[in-house]
């Protein structure tokens, strides 16, 4: 039985990593750019 | 919950091989149309979950089992925060006075989380809960957040010795690391998994050097956990040498920034050290992560023309380079360019606004510092044998002296 069998490898690329970093990167930039407009005030952020 | 389980034969025929290269039994790895999420390994003899017949019902079973592993998390966090918040002030008066005052966020989300971590391990519950501990989102956007609170003319100032520390120490650590596993006799995949882990950015790296090299599961299940398991003695213990050996909070946090592992880890080291020198290892670390496609592309170029030799393999070009950066390091510097501009033009009042960022990104880091307790898996490392660990303790070590060199002597004059 080879290796290949036993378990497969992972993806040659992970795009769920690397979808994961651009959603990273849109939610950080979306929550800055609501504080700086006034939508999310501080008493919201406990 | 309708969801079977089934049992991996601990006492079964022997395979090829671990994570560490040894035989092991041939029906523990996980097949390739099991239902578990890349990275997260099932240990012998561990029950696991078997998808209900009904595709829909088992997309529902999952989404309830993420959706409890969601409000666990939150609900760590919410403690986390209520502690951090209120201990001092419960403790004031008190002999623990001083303790309560030093114990940060970092602290209580780390214990929490590894205390969460035993109770749904008991309760059997942690594989199916795992999809919903996303340690690497959580700390990017964290990451994105601090890029805010860091001023650009900070990052125009450290770039330089950043981008030569992180040159140096990747070059340094990957080679040690590489010909360090070759010595103790691991399997190339492991060897680059392991070398990547150490000298660029723990679990990202793992994984796309696992991409690259096409590493089994095991594998990078295994180096995620050796990274996590080092990471944490190193949150705590790193800001405290760097105090013992009298580092500036600059230096200090260019070599927590250069030494831990993974970033989620580094940002809480750099919490504890202090502002300043968070913001210069969140600098260093964001530097490394950028470089991560360059070692990953060179990883895949390496063994698909010299390890594998597959037939007719096209060499990889600068498109697949673009395609393996880390993007949020771009959201980092954003975020960054965007605070700076504002601070300039709405003047004094511009601090109490970046300072409603600064409490979301605290958020999403106590997040993030649960999600590692919480992620913690002791089993597969003691599956792999002390080998790894062995190559991984040394490589850690060589990586600490090093950092240590090279943060003294690159990150003297700067300021942040």
């Amino acid at each position: 039985m080879s290796t290949e069998e036993q378990s497969p490898p992972t993806a040659a690329a992970s795009r769920f990593a690397f979808n994961e970093d651009w959603a990273a990167t849109l939610l950080g930039l979306l929550l800055l750019g609501l504080v700086l407009v006034g939508a999310i005030p501080a008493g919201l952020v406990p | 919950m309708s969801a079977d389980t089934t049992r991996t034969g601990a006492d079964a025929p022997v395979g090829p091989a671990d994570a560490a290269g040894r035989d092991v039994p041939a029906d523990r790895d996980v097949p390739a149309d099991r239902d578990v999420p890349a990275g997260r390994d099932v240990p012998a003899g561990r029950d696991v979950p078997v998808a209900p017949a009904d595709p829909a019902e088992a997309r529902g079973v999952r989404w309830a089992w993420v959706g409890l592993g969601a409000l666990l998390l939150l609900a760590l966090a919410a403690l986390t925060r209520y502690l951090e918040q209120q201990v001092p002030a419960l403790a004031e008066g008190t002999a623990l006075e001083d303790v309560a005052k030093a114990v940060e966020y970092p602290v209580y989300a780390i214990l929490l989380g590894l205390l969460g971590n035993a109770v749904v391990t008991l309760l059997g519950w942690r594989d199916r809960l795992a999809a919903a501990f996303r340690t690497e989102f959580l700390i990017k956007t964290g990451l994105v957040l601090l890029g805010a609170s860091i001023n650009l003319a900070v990052i125009g100032s450290a770039a330089g010795p950043a981008i030569a520390q992180a040159i140096l120490l990747i070059s340094g650590v990957f080679l040690f690391t590489w010909w360090l596993a070759g010595r103790f006799g691991l399997e190339d995949k492991l060897r680059a998994l392991l070398a990547s882990a150490v000298s660029i950015c723990g679990v990202s790296a793992a994984i796309a050097a696992a991409g690259a090299v096409r590493a089994r599961r095991e594998q990078l299940a295994y180096t995620a956990s050796l990274v996590i398991l080092f990471a944490l003695p190193s949150i705590f213990l790193l800001p405290w040498l760097a105090d013992v050996l009298g580092l500036s909070n600059e230096v200090a946090g260019a070599w927590i920034g250069g030494n831990i592992d993974t970033t989620a880890a580094v940002t809480a080291a750099g919490a504890l050290a202090g502002e300043e020198a968070l913001q210069i290892a969140s600098i260093v670390k964001v530097t490394q992560n950028a470089l991560m496609g360059i070692v990953a592309v060179a990883l895949t170029a390496y063994f698909t023309l010299r390890v594998e030799r597959r037939p007719g393999a096209a060499r990889p070009g600068v498109g697949e380079l673009w395609r393996r950066f880390p993007k949020f390091v771009l959201g980092f510097v954003a975020a960054s360019v965007i605070a700076t501009w504002y601070l300039d033009t709405a003047g004094a009042d511009g601090k109490a606004t970046i300072a409603i960022v600064n409490d979301l990104r605290v958020w999403f880091l106590i997040l993030a510092f649960v999600s590692i307790g919480l992620e913690v898996r002791v089993a597969s490392l003691r599956e792999a044998g002390w080998r790894p660990i062995a190559v991984f303790a040394s490589a850690t070590v060589f990586n600490l002296l090093l950092a240590l060199a090279l943060a003294t002597l690159l990150f003297r004059n700067v300021t942040a």
